[in-house]
């Protein structure tokens, strides 16, 4: 019989755990968004690259330096704020100075995530409360939009309107927005959002490697479709047009994708995701409508973001082997015993 | 169509080599512990120097819920005192120094052609077998059934074996298909009912297909083919599976009118009745990283792990862990002088390859627990009331309901000891509850006096 002694390690289960650890999901957004920057490089030409890298680096010094000085351990290797650091980029427009990125960076890092006890703790979403940040201390430098290179030859001048500020307007879309335009990101608007089938090629990468799942996507882009198409804002009934310029332009589908399913700032339960993605469409067309800017997709997701705990905590999953009538019972019987 | 429960996970299965089991000699000193079931231990009726049969009842309780122990080899009984116990602690236990004759014990005979149709000789039966739930919850068969009679309108027989690395029932079906069978009609025939499920997950194909070649339906049983998932395995995932029916929070699954019991018990039963063989062998998958040849062996209960591992061509790494079981719900032992009991389904030796723990596991809200929990819990927030000590709260997200499956800790990308801490929080309900109790009896005693 085996004579040696081995000391063995106590713990409860399981044993054994899935591969796919903070660090695989990190890397897989960052996979799932490199055809959106491959095409704000393409369109925007290398000053948005410039711009990605600064905003990365910066957001992993950030943290790295917050955590060193606070005596933390150091977290840099979950990639967590290498995804805040593209997704700052991809919301700012082209023109933006260099140190924008830096500014947004530290904001995100140090005040909206670490503050509040960094990965997983953070109630909004680092990259969309930077770009609110920037939007109020520089609005003008923000709502600046430069000519895509493949509109250079059909458009004067260095900047031009973004298709919601004309349609905000209430004029029609010049013929150099057409659908196909809007699905290949040939737009000017923020270095990650012009792209409609690089954002969806992304999200169906996270769909596919369960990054995850349909439920927030669906119905923020769900509601905004369903408003758009039964009310569209010049009046009248049924304009598909109206709506799929809705869904194509501004940072819809960056939002919905990337930004609105962020982990720690929405809700985790199955229904709640639902709820919460409504409430970010609904939100999204009325601040189009009716509010001052032409986009309200940041907004919108960030009011969502502090309603998500909330959320959570009113849509609970029914609990295996309690049926609806149970639960009917258990609360006449809590209001019987609350009269008595 | 078998019914389908809501979220689980799919382990990476690492079932163990597809080769016949093996039939290990047994030791040369068996130790056979006194308690090898939930309930009430039993009493050695040998002493020191006794000369004992395979076979023969060793250690007995009177307690309804108990089962008797059996010697599992022939020879002298050399001592009776507290060795360790494969699930911790020291527990007395009957060691027999072997003499390798195997000489049978005549107590127990096989049942006449009448009694194998007589619900109460078949429950008396497997009693005095000594026959437990064999999946690993170790419950007596023969309370189980006999408490369940006049409310049990399904028996169900657990062949999922959903665990990774487990396939011992696997072998079982495919070896012994027909010994199977009539010791599912036993169990259904001591159950007063016309017909037993047999739910099998899918990834058993061969097995269902040998199964069905034998005619189940002769001896009332029909196979269930369900769907691969982790817990289908488990009791309630079970009884879901093949009846629609959902246990309540709390409740046992006689109250939704099931029994269930697994496929090394169903074989048991066979030998106990046809052959007159109580329990004191069974199947059991080694396996693990650390092992150099993964095998399943059909074992003497009371091997010492040390023995079972040379069997298997020793260690070839240094083990971390042994675990009891499926690595899902499978228990720690630390001890290789532990030995194997009635429950073990599988031993399996764990280095550092298996264990993907970090050290700052962190909570990135993903939800991927939610989506997991087989029961509709949130794992998430019961472990933020955890850590809290809110027990009002926990309380309030059914962190009792947990049955512990680890798929929410399987699946945790964060690495968070969830399942850890809703046993722990468990604990602290049950010690919070004795203190209360505690309490209010000497309140009474107090009251008294005055």
């Amino acid at each position: 019989m085996i004579q040696k002694e081995y000391t063995f390690d106590a713990s409860y289960q399981p044993q054994v755990r899935t591969k796919t650890g903070t660090t695989n999901i990190m890397l897989d957004v960052i996979i799932a968004l490199i055809p959106a920057m491959a095409v704000g490089v393409w369109q925007f030409g290398l000053k948005a690259l410039l711009l990605i890298a600064v905003s990365v680096a910066s957001c992993v010094f950030f943290e790295w330096g917050y955590r060193k000085l606070l005596k933390k351990d150091n977290s840099i290797g979950d990639l967590s704020a290498c995804v805040t650091g593209v997704l700052i980029a991809m919301v700012i427009p082209v023109g933006a100075p260099w140190w924008m990125p830096i500014v947004g960076a530290a904001f995100s890092m140090v005040i909206v995530k670490q503050l509040f006890g960094g990965l997983g703790k953070n109630f909004l979403n680092p990259a969309l409360a930077a770009r609110a940040f920037l939007m109020a201390s520089w609005p003008v430098i923000m709502t600046t939009w430069a000519v895509p290179a493949a509109l250079s030859k059909v458009v004067d001048g260095t900047t031009m309107a973004t298709p919601l500020s004309i349609m905000k307007a209430g004029e029609p879309l010049p013929d150099y927005f057409s659908y196909g335009n809007m699905l290949l990101g040939t737009m000017p608007g923020c270095i990650g959002e012009v792209s409609a089938i690089a954002l969806l090629i992304g999200g169906a990468y996270l769909l596919i490697r369960k990054v995850i799942s349909w439920r927030i996507p669906v119905s923020f882009i769900g509601t905004v479709a369903v408003i758009t198409l039964l009310f569209p804002r010049h009046g009248g009934f049924f304009d598909v047009n109206w709506m799929l310029q809705n869904l194509l332009t501004g940072g819809l589908l960056l939002g919905a994708i990337f930004m609105a399913t962020d982990y720690s700032s929405s809700p985790v339960t199955l229904n709640g995701q639902l709820l919460y993605g409504f409430g970010c469409g609904a939100l999204t067309v009325l601040i189009r409508y009716f509010g001052g800017y032409p986009e309200g997709v940041s907004y919108a997701i960030l009011i969502m973001n502090l309603c998500a705990w909330a959320i959570d905590k009113g849509t609970r999953s029914r609990q295996f082997g309690v049926s609806k009538e149970d639960l009917k019972a258990a609360k006449k019987a809590a209001k019987e015993a609350k009269a008595a | 169509m078998p019914f389908k429960f809501r979220g689980g996970v799919h382990p990476d299965y690492m079932k163990a080599p597809n080769e016949p089991v093996i039939v290990v000699t047994p030791p040369p000193q068996v130790i056979v512990p006194m308690a090898q079931h939930i309930g009430a231990p039993c009493q050695p009726l040998v002493a020191v120097g006794d000369y004992v049969t395979m076979g023969q009842k060793i250690g007995e309780n009177p307690a309804p819920v108990s089962a008797p122990v059996h010697s599992p080899v022939s020879g002298k009984v050399v001592a009776i005192e507290p060795r360790p116990h494969p699930l911790g602690d020291m527990i007395p236990a009957v060691v027999i120094e072997n003499d390798y004759q195997d000489t049978p014990c005549k107590d127990m005979a096989p049942l006449t052609e009448e009694e194998l149709k007589d619900p109460e000789a078949i429950i008396a039966r497997l009693r005095e077998a000594g026959i437990v739930g064999m999946g690993g919850a170790m419950f007596p068969t023969a309370f189980k059934i006999k408490t369940g009679l006049g409310k049990v309108d399904t028996l169900i027989i657990n062949g999922a074996e959903c665990e990774p690395y487990l396939n011992g029932d696997h072998w079982t079906m495919k070896l012994h298909p027909e010994e199977l069978l009539r010791g599912i009609e036993l169990a259904r025939i001591a159950s007063g009912l016309d017909k037993a499920y047999y739910g099998i997950e899918k990834n058993k194909m061969d097995a269902i297909e040998i199964l069905n070649s034998k005619d189940p339906a002769k001896y009332g049983v029909e196979i269930v083919p369900e769907e691969v998932k982790y817990p289908q395995g488990a009791e309630k995932m079970q009884i879901k599976a093949i009846t629609n029916r959902e246990v309540k929070p709390g409740g046992l699954p006689a109250g939704v009118g099931c029994n269930v019991i697994s496929t090394q018990t169903a074989y048991a039963i066979y030998k106990a009745c046809y052959e007159g063989v109580p329990c004191f062998e069974r199947i059991l998958t080694v396996g693990g990283s650390a092992i150099a040849k993964p095998f399943n062996l059909q074992c003497r209960i009371g091997t010492p792990f040390r023995y079972i591992v040379e069997q298997c061509g020793g260690f070839v790494k240094t083990p971390k862990k042994i675990v009891l079981g499926g690595p899902m719900m499978g228990l720690i032992a630390t001890n290789l002088d532990a030995v194997n009991i009635k429950g073990t389904a599988g031993i399996l030796f764990f280095t550092e390859e298996e264990d993907r723990t970090v050290k700052n596991p962190t909570c990135i809200r993903c939800g991927k627990c939610i989506t997991v929990c087989p029961m509709g819990l949130e794992p998430v927030y019961m472990y933020a009331y955890f850590k809290k000590g809110d027990f009002e709260n926990m309380k309030k997200y059914h962190i009792l309901d947990c049955f512990e499956c680890g798929s929410c800790s399987y699946n945790c990308p964060g690495r968070m000891p969830l399942t850890h801490s809703f046993k722990t929080a468990k604990l602290l309900f049950a010690a919070k509850a004795a203190e209360e109790k505690a309490r209010a009896e000497a309140a009474a005693k107090e009251a008294e006096k005055k």
